[in-house]
C-alpha cells in the first residue's frame, strides 16, 4: 500500500494503481483522451502528463504505477507547458468545426482546448484530410475530427471482441477505421463507439444533427428492454428522447451499452395508443371515448360473463412490477379469476407443478461472478444476442481461460474465446443430456458426450445458461432437470459457487414471476388457493370458448406466443380488453382499448435477471391522454365490489412489498443497488429426470426454428428504424447441404408451406446450420404458427 | 588508450574469403569463447560483461551487462534473448557487415547471452531490406545446428538455445525495441508504454532482453580476453571498440572498427581518407546517425569519439554513423531532408510525435522552398521542445533533435533563408 502525494496531499492506494487512479480518489482531475477505465491503458494522447520529483520528463498519470513517496504535481509549470504543447498539436490538423460538430459543447478536445490549450493556432499548413467509412446504422463517421487515441479500436478488439476497427498507415497519414475489407460494424455493441470517443470522429447516426448537447436533459434510467437491467443516461428534451447513453455501473453494465438498449426508444413514438377507444355495443369499430366511458365498457364487458370465464395474459416487457401487482390483484381479487400468466412463448409448463422457486427461474450467479467461471455451458443459448451485456462478462471468462461448451440447433455467431460447439437437431437435446449423465459415470459414449462429461468433471466454477431456446423448448423442464443432474455429479465444485442459470431475457420477467403474473402461484411465490390456466391453457380456452374475455396487458398475443397461429385464433373468438401503449393488432381486435404509458413515460420498478429489483423515474411525458397503467387498473377496480385497496404508488409499493419482501419500498427505494441473486437455492433434488414426454413430430423433412431476434422482440424495438436496419430483413436461413438438396442458393426466393399457409421468402445459405434445420428471420414466420410438440415441419418450394 | 595499429575485435574476420561460413569461423577460433563461457556459471559470465563496461551500441549506450542483471532469475515465463538487427538509422551500416560477413559471431554471441540470463530461445529481428543478409543468418543458422552449436544440448553441456530469424517490414520505429517486440508478435510496430520494461514483460509477456548486433558480437571477445582487457580498451565509461559508419563528404567513406575516445579528426583524416577538399572545406558533423543534433566544425576539431565528450559537446554517439557534410551543403536542405524521413517513419501513435513530426517537417519544408516567415524559427525551437521527452518512445526526440540542434549550430542559415527566401550555400 505505498503512500504518495499529489499536489501536497497525501494518498495511500492499493499496490499497483497508477498516478492517474490515485489522483481521481482525491478528486482531482488529470485531463485525458486516450484513457478509459473500461479499457487497456494505451498511452498515446499525452495529455494527462505528470510532473513527479526526481523524474526529468513529465511521465502519463495514466500508465505510470504509483511508488512509495512519490511527489506528483498536477498543476506545475512543466505539466501546464506540457499540456498546452500537446493541445496545440491535437489542433493542428482538427477541422475545428464545432459548430456543426454533434459532439460540440459535450466534446473534451473543446473544453480542454479553452482549458489548457493556446488560445490561437500557429498552424499555417495544409489540414489533413481524411475519408469517411460506412459504418452502418448506428456509427456515422467525420473522420477529419478524429484525434487518434484508439478508444474506438481498443473498444472493438477488447470489449467487444469484433476486431473491426483498426489504425491503417503511419505517422500523421495514420487513419482509424474499419480494417480494409472489413464494412460497416457487426457488433451489438457498436454504439459505444461513438459514446466512448472523445471528439466527434464517430457520431451516433440516429443522433446525428437532431439536437445540440446542451439542449438536452438528462436523467438516470434503467434499460427496459432486456433482462441485464443496464444503467443509462438518458437525454431528452420537449418530452422526446433523443440519446440514451450508458451509466457506468461496476456491477452491472460495467461502462457500456448494447445498441438495442441504445436506440430502441425510437420506437417510442411509433403507433402508440394514444385516447381510449370503444366498439360501442351496438357493433362498429373503434370509437374515442372519454375515459370514464372506456372503462364503464370494460367493467360490463368483465361483469357480463363469470369471472372464470375471464382471462388476463401480461407482457413482462414495458410493464413496472407495479403494474405487473396490480393486474394479478385486479384479475385475482376484484374479477376473481384464476387465470392469468405472462409466458406467452413457453411450451412447456410441468416445472409449474413442483413448483419452481425464484431460484429455479432466475440467474444464480451474479453478473460480476460470472466473470470466474471456469467452464461454461451454453443451452440452447445465444446470449450475444440474447443479453449482450451479460455476455461481456462471459468473454471475460474466456479471456481469462474459461472454455465454453455450447449445444444448441446451430452454430452461434459468438465473441467468445474457446467455444466447442455440439448441433443438437430440434428434439434430441435431452437424449445427448442423458447421454453425457451417462458418460459421467463410465467415461464412455459419443465424443461431445465424453467431452462435455470430462469438463463438467473438473470444472470447479462451472456456469451452466438456459438460453431462449432451452426455456420455450417443448421439453424445457426435462432438459432443465437433466442439467440439474448434471450440476449435482460435477464432484469438483467449489462449496458457495452456484452455476445453475435460467437466462430468461424478457425485460422484468423476473418481476412478472416475483409478483406471482402466473397461474400457480401469489405474489411472493405464495401458493394459491386454486391454480388457473397457464398461457398455453388460456390461448386454448379462448380458442374453445371457455374463455369469453380476455384482458391484456400490453401484450399482442399474436406476436408473442409460442404458436401464434393459435394465439390469433384465440384473440378473434372472444372479446379483447386491451390495455397498453401500443395499437398492434390485438389492440385492432379489442372491444376496449385503454392508453397505458411506456418505460421512461411512469416511475416503475424493473427486476433483472439477476432478481435485482431496481427503481426507474419517469424522465418524459406520454401521451395526453394516456395513464399510468396500474391506475387505469385501480380505476377500473372501482367499477367492482372490492376496489384495489392502493391509490397512490406509495400504498401500491407498500402492497408489493408485503407481497414480496425483495420489494419492500424502503429497500428498492433506498437508491442503493439492490442484492443480486437474493433467493438461495431452488429445488435440486428428487426431481424426476424419467418423465415421459410428448413424441416429436416426424422430423425427416425440413424444421423451421423461429424465434425473435435481438432486434425485434418488443414492440418498441420494432418501432424503432434503427433497429429495423440491424435486424435485416425476413430471411429464410439454410443449410449448405440442405440448399444443395433443394437446389436453392443464397438469393434465391423460396415458398415455405406449413399448416395449409405459406409465405415466400427470400434465402441465404448460413454456414452456421447443420441437417435439416432452418432458421427464419423476421417476424413474417410467425404466421406458420406452431408444430405439434413445438417444431414446426415445413415443405420447401423454390421458386424461380 | 592504445595507439598502435587498429584493433579490431567485432571486424577481425570480415575481410577473409567465406567469413560468413563455418569452417572459416571455426579456423579463426570460433565458438571457443562460447565453450569457454558455458563451462562458466551464468551470474560468472554476467558478472565478465559487467567488468568490460560495454554499453549497446544501438543508439542508446546502456550497459549490456546491467540489462542482462535485470532479467529475472526466476520466471514462470520463458525468457527471451532478441537482437535487433533493424538497422535503420540513416547513415548506419555496421550490422549488416556483421551479419553477412559474420553472422557466426552474432550466433556465438547470442549463445553466450542466452546462456547467461536463462534463455532458451532467441529471435534475431534483421531490417526488411537485409534479404541476403537474412539468408546469410539463416545459412549460418543451420550449419551451427548442425554442428550442436544450437539446439537442445548445446556442444553436450545440456544447455538448450533455439534461435530463429524474423524478417521486418521496413519500419524505421520496428528498431524501438518494444516495436520490435510487438512486430515479432505479429501485431503493428508501435512502441509500448513503459514501465513495464522489456526486462520484466517483453516477447509475449516473457523476460525479454533485446541487444543490438554488435554489441552480441563482442561478446565472444569480451568472454574470450577477459572483462578487464576490453574495459582497458577505450576511455573510461566507453570501452572497447566501436564501429562508425563514416559516409558523406570524406575521401574513403566506410565502416571503421577503432578504439572508443579516438579524436573525430584522426577518424576522418586518418581512417576515412580525410574530408572531400580538405579539413578546412568541412562545414559539420552528424556523429551519431540522423538523430544526433550536427557538430560545427569547431568542436569537430577537438572531440573524441566517445559517449561523454559528444555528450558534452551537445550531440550523442548514438549508433556511430558519421555522417560528413563539407561546405557545399545547405543544412537547412538536409535538415528538412531528415525531417522529411521522420514525418514518414513517425509510427503515429502518440500526440506529439505524429502531429509534431508532420509540422516540423512542413515548416523547414517550406523554408527551405523560401516561404519561411518570421517566428517560423522560433516555433520549431518551441516545437522540438514539446516533441521531444514527451513521446512513448524516442523516435519523438530522434525528429525533434537534429532540427534543434541545427539551429542551434547554423542558426544564421535559417535566419537567411528566412529572410531571403534562399540557399546561404550556392
Amino acid at each position: 500500500m505505498p503512500t504518495l502525494i499529489i499536489d501536497d496531499r497525501e494518498i495511500t492506494v492499493k499496490a499497483g494503481a497508477t498516478i492517474m487512479e490515485a489522483a481521481k480518489l482525491l478528486g482531482i482531475h488529470i485531463p485525458h483522451f486516450c484513457y478509459h477505465p473500461g479499457l487497456s491503458v494505451a498511452g498515446n494522447c499525452r495529455m494527462c502528463m505528470v510532473e513527479v520529483e526526481k523524474m526529468p520528463k513529465p511521465v502519463i498519470s495514466c500508465a505510470m504505477p504509483v511508488n512509495e513517496g512519490m511527489v506528483v504535481r498536477t498543476d506545475s509549470e512543466m505539466v501546464r507547458k506540457a499540456r498546452r504543447g500537446v493541445m496545440e498539436l491535437l489542433l493542428i490538423n482538427h477541422p475545428l468545426d464545432c459548430p456543426v460538430c454533434d459532439q460540440g459543447g459535450e466534446c473534451k478536445l473543446q473544453n480542454y482546448a479553452v482549458k489548457y490549450g493556446p488560445d490561437r493556432s500557429r498552424f499555417q499548413e495544409h489540414k489533413r484530410e481524411v475519408p469517411n467509412y460506412d459504418l452502418g446504422p448506428v456509427i456515422e463517421t467525420e473522420m477529419n475530427r478524429c484525434i487518434h487515441c484508439t478508444r474506438c479500436i481498443r473498444f472493438s478488439t477488447e470489449v467487444a471482441g469484433t476486431e473491426e476497427m483498426g489504425a491503417v498507415f503511419r505517422g500523421d497519414h495514420m487513419m482509424v477505421g474499419p480494417y480494409p475489407g472489413r464494412g460497416p460494424l457487426t457488433s451489438e455493441l457498436a454504439g459505444n463507439m461513438a459514446e466512448i470517443c472523445p471528439v466527434g470522429a464517430l457520431n451516433l447516426k440516429p443522433f446525428h444533427f437532431q439536437v445540440r448537447g446542451w439542449e438536452l436533459q438528462e436523467a438516470d434510467g434503467v434499460c427496459p428492454h432486456c433482462a441485464v437491467g443496464c444503467h443509462t443516461r438518458v437525454n431528452h428534451k420537449d418530452n422526446i428522447v433523443y440519446r440514451i447513453k450508458s451509466r457506468r455501473c461496476d456491477s452491472i453494465n460495467q461502462d457500456w451499452l448494447c445498441d438495442k438498449g441504445r436506440f430502441a426508444y425510437e420506437g417510442m413514438t411509433e403507433g402508440r395508443n394514444l385516447v381510449p377507444k370503444i366498439i360501442p355495443q351496438e357493433g362498429g369499430s373503434l370509437v374515442e371515448v372519454t375515459w370514464a366511458e372506456a372503462l364503464d365498457r370494460a367493467a360490463e364487458l368483465i361483469k357480463g360473463v363469470a369471472p372464470d370465464e375471464v382471462a388476463g395474459l401480461a407482457g413482462a416487457w414495458g410493464q413496472g412490477a407495479e403494474e405487473l401487482y396490480a393486474f394479478q390483484d385486479f384479475l385475482r381479487n376484484v374479477v376473481g379469476t384464476a387465470h392469468l400468466d405472462h409466458r406467452l412463448a413457453q411450451r412447456d409448463f410441468s416445472g409449474d407443478a413442483v413448483p419452481l422457486q425464484r431460484a429455479d427461474l432466475m440467474l444464480n450467479t451474479p453478473l460480476t461472478a460470472m466473470e470466474e467461471a471456469d467452464a461454461i455451458f451454453l443451452v440452447g443459448a445465444d446470449p450475444r444476442h440474447e443479453m449482450p451485456l451479460l455476455n461481456l462478462r462471459l468473454r471475460k471468462a474466456t479471456l481469462n481461460g474459461a472454455q465454453v461448451w455450447s449445444m444448441g440447433p446451430r452454430h452461434l455467431s459468438s465473441n467468445l474465446e474457446n467455444v466447442e460447439e455440439t448441433v443438437i437437431a430440434p428434439g434430441e437435446e435431452c437424449n445427448f443430456l442423458r447421454k453425457v449423465l451417462a458418460a459421467m459415470a463410465t467415461r464412455r459414449g459419443s465424443k461431445a458426450a465424453v467431452a462435455w462429461a470430462g469438463a463438467l468433471r473438473k470444472a470447479e466454477r462451472p456456469l451452466v445458461l438456459l438460453g431462449r431456446y432451452a426455456i420455450n423448448h417443448p421439453q424445457a423442464e426435462l432438459l432443465r432437470r437433466l442439467l440439474l443432474a448434471l450440476l449435482n455429479k460435477a464432484e469438483s465444485v467449489q462449496e458457495a459457487w452456484q452455476g445453475y442459470n435460467r437466462m430468461v431475457a424478457v425485460a422484468n420477467a423476473a418481476a412478472a414471476q416475483d409478483m406471482g403474473v402466473v397461474p400457480h402461484r401469489g405474489p411472493g411465490y405464495q401458493s394459491v388457493a386454486r391454480t388457473g390456466m397457464n398461457a398455453r391453457e388460456i390461448l386454448e380456452g379462448c380458442a374453445l370458448g371457455k374463455i369469453k374475455v380476455l384482458f391484456l396487458l400490453g401484450i399482442d398475443p399474436g406476436n408473442e406466443a409460442a404458436d401464434s397461429y393459435l394465439a390469433a385464433a384465440a384473440v378473434a373468438e372472444v372479446q379483447v380488453i386491451y390495455l397498453g401503449a401500443f395499437g398492434d393488432r390485438a389492440a385492432q381486435q379489442a372491444q376496449v382499448v385503454l392508453p397505458g404509458l411506456l418505460p421512461g413515460e411512469r416511475s416503475m420498478t424493473l427486476t433483472n435477471g439477476e432478481g435485482r429489483v431496481q427503481r426507474c423515474e419517469r424522465h418524459v411525458n406520454g401521451p395526453l391522454m394516456a395513464r399510468e397503467d396500474w391506475r387505469i387498473l385501480r380505476a377500473l377496480s372501482q367499477r367492482f365490489a372490492k376496489v384495489l385497496p392502493y391509490n397512490d404508488l406509495e400504498g401500491l409499493r407498500a402492497a408489493m412489498g408485503r407481497g414480496d419482501r425483495r420489494y419492500d419500498p424502503g429497500v428498492v427505494g433506498s437508491g442503493k443497488l439492490g442484492v443480486p441473486c437474493d433467493h438461495g437455492v431452488g429445488v435440486t433434488q428428487g426431481l424426476d429426470v424419467n418423465v415421459d414426454v410428448d413424441e416429436m413430430e416426424d422430423a425427416s423433412g425440413p424444421i423451421l426454428l423461429w424465434q425473435p431476434s435481438l432486434y425485434d422482440d418488443t414492440p418498441v424495438v420494432r418501432g424503432s428504424k434503427t433497429m429495423a436496419k440491424l435486424a435485416g430483413g425476413v430471411e429464410l436461413r439454410i443449410g449448405t447441404k440442405e440448399a444443395k438438396k433443394h437446389k436453392i442458393a443464397s438469393g434465391g426466393s423460396v415458398s415455405v408451406e406449413c399448416n395449409g399457409h405459406a409465405i415466400q421468402v427470400n434465402v441465404a445459405v448460413d454456414e452456421a446450420l447443420e441437417g435439416s434445420v432452418l432458421f427464419g428471420t423476421g417476424l413474417d414466420f410467425r404466421c406458420l404458427g406452431d408444430g405439434k410438440g413445438g417444431f414446426l415441419p415445413v415443405t420447401l418450394k423454390a421458386l424461380k | 588508450m592504445n595507439q598502435s595499429a587498429p584493433l579490431q575485435i567485432v571486424f577481425k574476420n570480415i575481410h577473409k574469403a567465406n567469413s560468413h561460413t563455418l569452417p572459416v569461423y571455426l579456423k579463426g577460433g570460433g565458438y571457443k569463447a562460447m565453450a569457454e563461457a558455458l563451462a562458466k556459471t551464468p551470474e560468472e559470465v554476467i558478472n565478465e560483461v559487467k567488468t568490460s563496461g560495454i554499453r549497446g551500441r544501438g543508439g542508446a549506450g546502456f550497459p549490456a551487462g546491467i540489462k542482462w542483471s535485470f532479467i529475472p532469475k526466476a520466471s514462470t515465463k520463458p525468457k527471451y534473448l532478441v537482437c535487433n538487427a533493424d538497422e535503420g538509422e540513416p547513415g548506419t551500416c555496421k550490422d549488416r557487415d556483421i551479419l553477412r560477413f559474420d553472422p557466426h559471431l552474432l550466433i556465438e554471441g547470442m549463445v553466450i547471452a542466452a546462456f547467461a540470463v536463462g534463455s532458451e530461445r532467441g529471435y534475431i529481428y534483421i531490417r526488411g531490406e537485409f534479404f541476403l543478409e537474412s539468408q546469410r543468418v539463416e545459412g549460418a543458422i543451420r550449419e551451427a545446428y548442425a554442428k550442436g552449436y544450437l539446439g537442445d544440448n548445446i556442444l553436450g553441456t545440456g544447455v538448450r538455445f533455439d534461435l530463429a530469424v524474423h524478417l521486418g517490414a521496413g519500419a524505421y520505429v520496428c528498431g524501438e525495441e518494444t516495436a520490435l517486440l510487438e512486430s515479432l508478435e505479429g501485431k503493428k510496430g508501435q512502441p509500448r508504454v513503459k514501465p513495464p520494461f522489456p526486462a520484466n514483460v517483453g516477447l509475449w509477456g516473457g523476460p525479454t532482453v533485446i541487444n543490438n548486433v554488435e554489441t552480441l558480437a563482442s561478446i565472444p571477445a569480451i568472454l574470450e580476453h577477459g572483462g578487464s582487457w576490453y574495459a582497458g580498451l577505450g576511455v573510461e565509461k566507453s570501452t572497447g571498440t566501436k564501429i562508425f559508419s563514416v559516409s558523406g563528404h570524406v575521401n574513403r567513406p566506410g565502416n571503421y572498427e577503432v578504439e572508443m575516445g579516438l579524436p573525430l579528426k584522426r577518424l576522418l583524416e586518418e581512417y576515412a581518407g580525410g574530408v572531400r577538399g580538405g579539413w578546412d572545406n568541412l562545414k559539420g558533423v552528424i556523429p551519431g546517425g540522423s538523430s544526433s543534433p550536427v557538430l560545427g566544425k569547431q568542436v569537430c576539431e577537438t572531440v573524441t569519439m566517445d559517449y561523454d565528450s559528444i555528450a558534452r559537446a551537445g550531440s550523442m554517439l548514438g549508433s556511430g554513423a558519421v555522417v560528413v557534410m563539407d561546405k557545399s551543403v545547405c543544412i537547412v536542405r538536409a535538415i528538412a531532408r531528415i525531417s522529411r524521413f521522420y514525418r514518414h517513419e513517425s509510427c503515429g501513435q502518440c500526440t506529439p510525435c505524429r502531429e509534431g513530426t508532420g509540422w516540423l517537417s512542413q515548416i523547414v519544408t517550406r523554408i527551405e522552398a523560401g516561404g519561411g516567415q518570421p517566428g517560423d524559427i522560433e516555433l520549431l525551437e518551441e516545437l522540438c521542445g514539446n516533441i521531444s521527452g514527451k513521446t512513448i518512445c524516442a523516435l519523438g526526440d530522434a525528429a525533434a533533435m537534429p532540427v534543434a540542434g541545427a539551429i542551434r549550430a547554423f542558426r544564421d542559415e535559417f535566419v537567411y533563408h528566412v529572410e531571403h527566401g534562399r540557399c546561404l550555400v550556392e
